[in-house]
Protein backbone atom coordinates (compact mmCIF):
# COMPACT_ATOMS: atom_id res chain seq x y z
CA UNK A 1 0.00 0.00 0.00
CA UNK A 2 2.79 2.50 0.78
CA UNK A 3 4.61 1.75 -2.37
CA UNK A 4 1.23 2.01 -4.20
CA UNK A 5 0.78 5.45 -2.52
CA UNK A 6 4.35 6.76 -3.71
CA UNK A 7 3.75 6.11 -7.05
CA UNK A 8 0.15 7.20 -7.38
CA UNK A 9 1.57 10.52 -5.64
CA UNK A 10 4.46 10.33 -8.53
CA UNK A 11 2.21 9.44 -11.50
CA UNK A 12 -0.69 12.27 -10.63
CA UNK A 13 2.49 14.85 -9.93
CA UNK A 14 4.32 14.72 -12.89
CA UNK A 15 0.85 14.23 -14.68
CA UNK A 16 0.02 17.75 -13.69
CA UNK A 17 3.50 19.18 -14.53
CA UNK A 18 3.98 17.90 -17.69
CA UNK A 19 0.10 18.15 -18.98
CA UNK A 20 -0.32 21.32 -17.12
CA UNK A 21 3.03 23.61 -16.30
CA UNK A 22 5.14 21.76 -19.01
CA UNK A 23 8.09 21.81 -16.30
CA UNK A 24 10.53 18.78 -16.22
CA UNK A 25 10.39 17.23 -12.68
CA UNK A 26 12.35 14.45 -10.96
CA UNK A 27 10.55 12.76 -7.97
CA UNK A 28 12.44 11.42 -5.07
CA UNK A 29 11.73 8.13 -2.67
CA UNK A 30 8.90 8.96 0.29
CA UNK A 31 10.81 10.14 2.92
CA UNK A 32 11.03 7.98 6.10
CA UNK A 33 10.38 10.88 8.79
CA UNK A 34 7.46 13.29 8.91
CA UNK A 35 7.83 17.08 7.88
CA UNK A 36 6.18 19.50 10.09
CA UNK A 37 7.61 22.91 10.25
CA UNK A 38 7.82 24.86 7.04
CA UNK A 39 10.07 28.32 6.77
CA UNK A 40 8.95 30.97 4.07
CA UNK A 41 6.93 28.42 2.45
CA UNK A 42 3.29 28.13 1.10
CA UNK A 43 1.14 24.99 1.83
CA UNK A 44 -2.14 24.01 -0.73
CA UNK A 45 -3.92 21.76 1.18
CA UNK A 46 -6.82 19.59 -0.03
CA UNK A 47 -9.08 17.19 2.48
CA UNK A 48 -11.35 13.88 0.91
CA UNK A 49 -13.61 11.53 2.10
CA UNK A 50 -15.42 8.81 1.08
CA UNK A 51 -14.10 5.43 0.77
CA UNK A 52 -11.31 5.72 2.02
CA UNK A 53 -10.76 10.15 4.32
CA UNK A 54 -7.37 11.81 4.20
CA UNK A 55 -5.83 14.77 2.98
CA UNK A 56 -3.40 16.01 0.31
CA UNK A 57 -0.70 18.90 1.17
CA UNK A 58 1.38 20.17 -1.49
CA UNK A 59 4.03 22.22 0.71
CA UNK A 60 6.17 24.89 -1.64
CA UNK A 61 9.50 27.18 -0.51
CA UNK A 62 8.57 30.92 -2.06
CA UNK A 63 10.66 31.21 -4.60
CA UNK A 64 8.94 27.57 -5.61
CA UNK A 65 5.61 28.86 -5.89
CA UNK A 66 6.74 31.55 -7.57
CA UNK A 67 8.39 29.51 -10.04
CA UNK A 68 5.63 27.03 -10.66
CA UNK A 69 2.39 30.26 -10.89
CA UNK A 70 4.62 32.19 -13.28
CA UNK A 71 5.48 28.86 -15.48
CA UNK A 72 1.10 28.23 -15.40
CA UNK A 73 0.47 31.59 -15.77
CA UNK A 74 3.53 32.66 -18.26
CA UNK A 75 4.08 35.96 -16.12
CA UNK A 76 6.90 37.00 -14.05
CA UNK A 77 5.96 36.55 -10.24
CA UNK A 78 8.04 37.88 -7.40
CA UNK A 79 5.79 37.94 -4.59
CA UNK A 80 3.16 35.70 -2.04
CA UNK A 81 0.03 37.14 -3.73
CA UNK A 82 -3.19 36.14 -4.82
CA UNK A 83 -2.29 34.71 -7.93
CA UNK A 84 0.24 32.79 -5.85
CA UNK A 85 -2.24 31.17 -3.61
CA UNK A 86 -4.85 30.19 -6.23
CA UNK A 87 -1.99 28.43 -8.08
CA UNK A 88 -0.90 26.32 -5.12
CA UNK A 89 -4.20 25.48 -4.31
CA UNK A 90 -5.37 24.61 -7.38
CA UNK A 91 -2.08 22.28 -7.77
CA UNK A 92 -3.70 20.50 -4.75
CA UNK A 93 -7.00 20.14 -6.47
CA UNK A 94 -5.43 18.87 -9.63
CA UNK A 95 -2.41 16.31 -7.77
CA UNK A 96 -5.64 15.09 -5.89
CA UNK A 97 -7.74 14.78 -8.88
CA UNK A 98 -5.17 12.52 -10.50
CA UNK A 99 -4.89 10.32 -7.58
CA UNK A 100 -8.64 10.50 -7.43
CA UNK A 101 -8.79 8.66 -10.83
CA UNK A 102 -5.60 5.98 -10.02
CA UNK A 103 -8.42 5.11 -6.74
CA UNK A 104 -11.10 4.74 -8.65
CA UNK A 105 -9.59 2.42 -10.74
CA UNK A 106 -9.31 0.22 -8.30
CA UNK A 107 -12.62 0.71 -6.58
CA UNK A 108 -12.01 3.02 -4.02
CA UNK A 109 -14.47 6.10 -4.46
CA UNK A 110 -13.58 9.30 -3.16
CA UNK A 111 -14.55 13.00 -2.72
CA UNK A 112 -12.83 16.00 -2.69
CA UNK A 113 -13.24 19.54 -0.48
CA UNK A 114 -12.14 22.58 -0.96
CA UNK A 115 -8.43 23.66 -1.13
CA UNK A 116 -6.97 25.63 1.38
CA UNK A 117 -3.68 27.60 1.35
CA UNK A 118 -1.32 28.52 4.02
CA UNK A 119 1.89 30.55 3.55
CA UNK A 120 4.03 32.36 6.50
CA UNK A 121 7.26 32.34 7.98
CA UNK A 122 7.33 29.53 9.69
CA UNK A 123 4.26 27.38 10.58
CA UNK A 124 3.72 23.91 11.71
CA UNK A 125 1.25 21.48 10.21
CA UNK A 126 0.26 18.23 12.24
CA UNK A 127 -2.48 16.17 11.78
CA UNK A 128 -4.41 13.31 13.85
CA UNK A 129 -2.25 10.40 15.05
CA UNK A 130 -4.49 7.68 12.98
CA UNK A 131 -3.32 8.62 9.76
CA UNK A 132 -0.67 7.40 7.59
CA UNK A 133 1.74 9.70 5.91
CA UNK A 134 3.64 9.42 2.49
CA UNK A 135 5.49 12.44 1.64
CA UNK A 136 7.22 12.44 -1.91
CA UNK A 137 10.02 15.27 -2.62
CA UNK A 138 10.35 16.39 -6.30
CA UNK A 139 13.23 18.68 -7.92
CA UNK A 140 12.95 21.31 -10.29
CA UNK A 141 15.35 23.19 -11.39
CA UNK A 142 14.87 26.00 -9.07
CA UNK A 143 14.46 23.90 -5.71
CA UNK A 144 12.86 21.08 -4.03
CA UNK A 145 8.97 20.39 -2.62
CA UNK A 146 6.83 18.11 -0.87
CA UNK A 147 3.84 16.35 -2.19
CA UNK A 148 2.21 14.55 1.15
CA UNK A 149 -0.82 12.53 1.11
CA UNK A 150 -2.50 11.48 4.43
CA UNK A 151 -4.57 8.22 4.94
CA UNK A 152 -6.85 7.77 7.66
CA UNK A 153 -6.06 4.06 9.18
CA UNK A 154 -8.59 1.61 10.26
CA UNK A 155 -8.30 0.54 13.24
CA UNK B 1 -28.05 33.57 8.20
CA UNK B 2 -28.29 29.80 8.31
CA UNK B 3 -24.29 29.29 8.31
CA UNK B 4 -23.95 30.90 11.15
CA UNK B 5 -26.61 29.72 12.81
CA UNK B 6 -25.24 26.31 12.06
CA UNK B 7 -21.54 27.65 13.29
CA UNK B 8 -23.35 28.48 16.81
CA UNK B 9 -25.58 25.87 17.74
CA UNK B 10 -22.59 23.29 17.00
CA UNK B 11 -19.78 25.04 18.58
CA UNK B 12 -22.02 25.82 21.26
CA UNK B 13 -23.55 21.90 22.10
CA UNK B 14 -19.02 20.85 21.92
CA UNK B 15 -18.35 23.55 24.40
CA UNK B 16 -20.96 22.44 26.60
CA UNK B 17 -20.96 18.99 26.76
CA UNK B 18 -17.23 17.58 25.97
CA UNK B 19 -14.88 20.26 26.61
CA UNK B 20 -17.46 21.57 29.60
CA UNK B 21 -16.28 25.43 29.31
CA UNK B 22 -18.82 28.68 28.78
CA UNK B 23 -18.80 30.10 25.82
CA UNK B 24 -20.71 33.00 24.47
CA UNK B 25 -20.99 33.59 20.49
CA UNK B 26 -21.09 37.18 19.00
CA UNK B 27 -21.94 38.75 15.68
CA UNK B 28 -20.53 37.30 12.44
CA UNK B 29 -16.82 39.00 11.41
CA UNK B 30 -17.56 41.08 7.90
CA UNK B 31 -14.04 41.42 7.30
CA UNK B 32 -11.84 39.17 5.91
CA UNK B 33 -9.84 37.40 8.31
CA UNK B 34 -6.59 35.71 7.46
CA UNK B 35 -3.74 36.81 9.08
CA UNK B 36 -2.81 35.02 12.56
CA UNK B 37 -0.20 35.69 14.62
CA UNK B 38 0.66 33.46 17.13
CA UNK B 39 -2.03 31.15 16.80
CA UNK B 40 -4.02 27.80 16.66
CA UNK B 41 -5.97 26.87 13.77
CA UNK B 42 -7.84 23.25 13.09
CA UNK B 43 -9.02 22.61 9.22
CA UNK B 44 -10.94 19.98 8.30
CA UNK B 45 -12.52 19.45 4.56
CA UNK B 46 -16.32 18.71 3.79
CA UNK B 47 -16.93 16.69 1.16
CA UNK B 48 -20.25 15.53 -0.55
CA UNK B 49 -23.20 16.79 -2.11
CA UNK B 50 -21.64 20.15 0.37
CA UNK B 51 -18.09 21.20 -0.58
CA UNK B 52 -16.08 22.97 1.97
CA UNK B 53 -14.00 24.09 4.48
CA UNK B 54 -14.69 24.38 8.72
CA UNK B 55 -11.79 25.92 10.47
CA UNK B 56 -10.82 27.14 14.27
CA UNK B 57 -8.92 30.13 14.84
CA UNK B 58 -7.53 29.84 18.43
CA UNK B 59 -5.05 32.58 20.02
CA UNK B 60 -1.77 29.83 21.50
CA UNK B 61 -3.33 31.23 25.33
CA UNK B 62 -6.98 30.24 24.68
CA UNK B 63 -5.84 26.59 22.78
CA UNK B 64 -3.86 25.87 25.88
CA UNK B 65 -7.11 26.89 28.13
CA UNK B 66 -9.29 24.65 25.80
CA UNK B 67 -6.78 21.97 25.71
CA UNK B 68 -6.08 22.13 29.22
CA UNK B 69 -9.83 22.31 30.65
CA UNK B 70 -10.81 19.22 27.57
CA UNK B 71 -8.06 16.71 28.69
CA UNK B 72 -8.05 17.74 32.58
CA UNK B 73 -4.50 18.95 33.16
CA UNK B 74 -2.20 21.91 32.70
CA UNK B 75 -0.80 23.13 29.49
CA UNK B 76 1.69 25.74 29.55
CA UNK B 77 3.07 25.64 25.79
CA UNK B 78 0.94 24.50 22.42
CA UNK B 79 3.07 21.01 22.25
CA UNK B 80 1.27 17.68 20.30
CA UNK B 81 -1.26 17.70 23.16
CA UNK B 82 -2.68 21.26 22.11
CA UNK B 83 -2.44 20.29 18.20
CA UNK B 84 -3.75 17.35 18.62
CA UNK B 85 -6.61 18.93 20.86
CA UNK B 86 -7.57 21.35 18.07
CA UNK B 87 -7.66 19.20 15.32
CA UNK B 88 -10.25 17.01 17.49
CA UNK B 89 -12.12 20.28 18.33
CA UNK B 90 -12.35 21.07 14.51
CA UNK B 91 -13.40 17.20 13.99
CA UNK B 92 -16.02 17.65 16.66
CA UNK B 93 -17.36 20.54 15.44
CA UNK B 94 -17.62 19.67 12.11
CA UNK B 95 -19.07 16.20 12.52
CA UNK B 96 -22.20 17.87 14.60
CA UNK B 97 -22.13 20.72 11.47
CA UNK B 98 -22.37 17.54 8.89
CA UNK B 99 -25.68 16.56 11.18
CA UNK B 100 -27.49 19.44 10.56
CA UNK B 101 -26.48 19.59 7.15
CA UNK B 102 -27.72 15.93 6.46
CA UNK B 103 -31.07 16.60 7.97
CA UNK B 104 -31.24 19.25 5.79
CA UNK B 105 -31.06 16.89 2.90
CA UNK B 106 -27.39 17.78 2.08
CA UNK B 107 -24.93 14.38 2.14
CA UNK B 108 -22.08 15.52 3.97
CA UNK B 109 -18.53 13.69 4.82
CA UNK B 110 -15.44 14.75 6.66
CA UNK B 111 -11.90 14.75 5.46
CA UNK B 112 -9.61 14.19 8.46
CA UNK B 113 -8.28 17.01 10.39
CA UNK B 114 -5.14 19.07 10.28
CA UNK B 115 -3.62 21.56 13.13
CA UNK B 116 -1.93 24.38 11.66
CA UNK B 117 0.45 26.51 14.51
CA UNK B 118 2.67 29.46 13.99
CA UNK B 119 4.38 32.69 15.02
CA UNK B 120 2.63 34.28 12.20
CA UNK B 121 0.37 32.68 9.04
CA UNK B 122 -2.20 33.59 6.46
CA UNK B 123 -5.20 30.82 6.15
CA UNK B 124 -6.70 31.38 2.47
CA UNK B 125 -9.43 29.35 0.77
CA UNK B 126 -9.14 29.25 -3.16
CA UNK B 127 -12.42 28.58 -4.26
CA UNK B 128 -15.90 30.92 -4.63
CA UNK B 129 -16.88 29.87 -1.09
CA UNK B 130 -20.18 31.36 0.94
CA UNK B 131 -17.62 32.07 4.14
CA UNK B 132 -19.07 32.88 7.44
CA UNK B 133 -16.94 33.63 10.70
CA UNK B 134 -18.41 33.48 14.26
CA UNK B 135 -16.18 34.81 17.16
CA UNK B 136 -16.77 32.93 20.77
CA UNK B 137 -15.84 34.47 23.95
CA UNK B 138 -14.76 32.65 26.16
CA UNK B 139 -12.56 33.56 29.72
CA UNK B 140 -9.42 33.19 28.26
CA UNK B 141 -10.48 35.44 25.35
CA UNK B 142 -11.83 35.01 21.51
CA UNK B 143 -11.43 32.43 19.07
CA UNK B 144 -13.15 32.04 15.89
CA UNK B 145 -15.12 29.28 13.78
CA UNK B 146 -15.29 30.15 10.16
CA UNK B 147 -17.26 28.14 7.81
CA UNK B 148 -16.38 28.22 4.19
CA UNK B 149 -19.45 26.12 1.73
CA UNK B 150 -19.10 26.52 -2.16
CA UNK B 151 -21.69 28.07 -3.97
Amino acid sequence: MENNLQQQIINATQAVFDTMLMLPVTSGVALPDKVYLFNDSISGMLGFSGDVQGMLTIHCPQQIAFCITGQLLGMEVDGMDEDVKDTIGEMANMILGGIKDAFLERGTDISLAVPTVMSGRSYRVKTVDYASWTTVPFYLDDGEFLVELKLKTLD
Amino acid sequence: MELQKHITDATTEIFETMIMLEISAGDPVVEKINNFKCSVSGVIGLAGTCKGILAIHLPDKVAMSITGSFLGMEVTEVDDDVTDAIGELANMVAGNIKMILDEAGKDVTLSIPSCVHGAEYTLDTAADCERVVVPFNLESGQFLVELQVKN
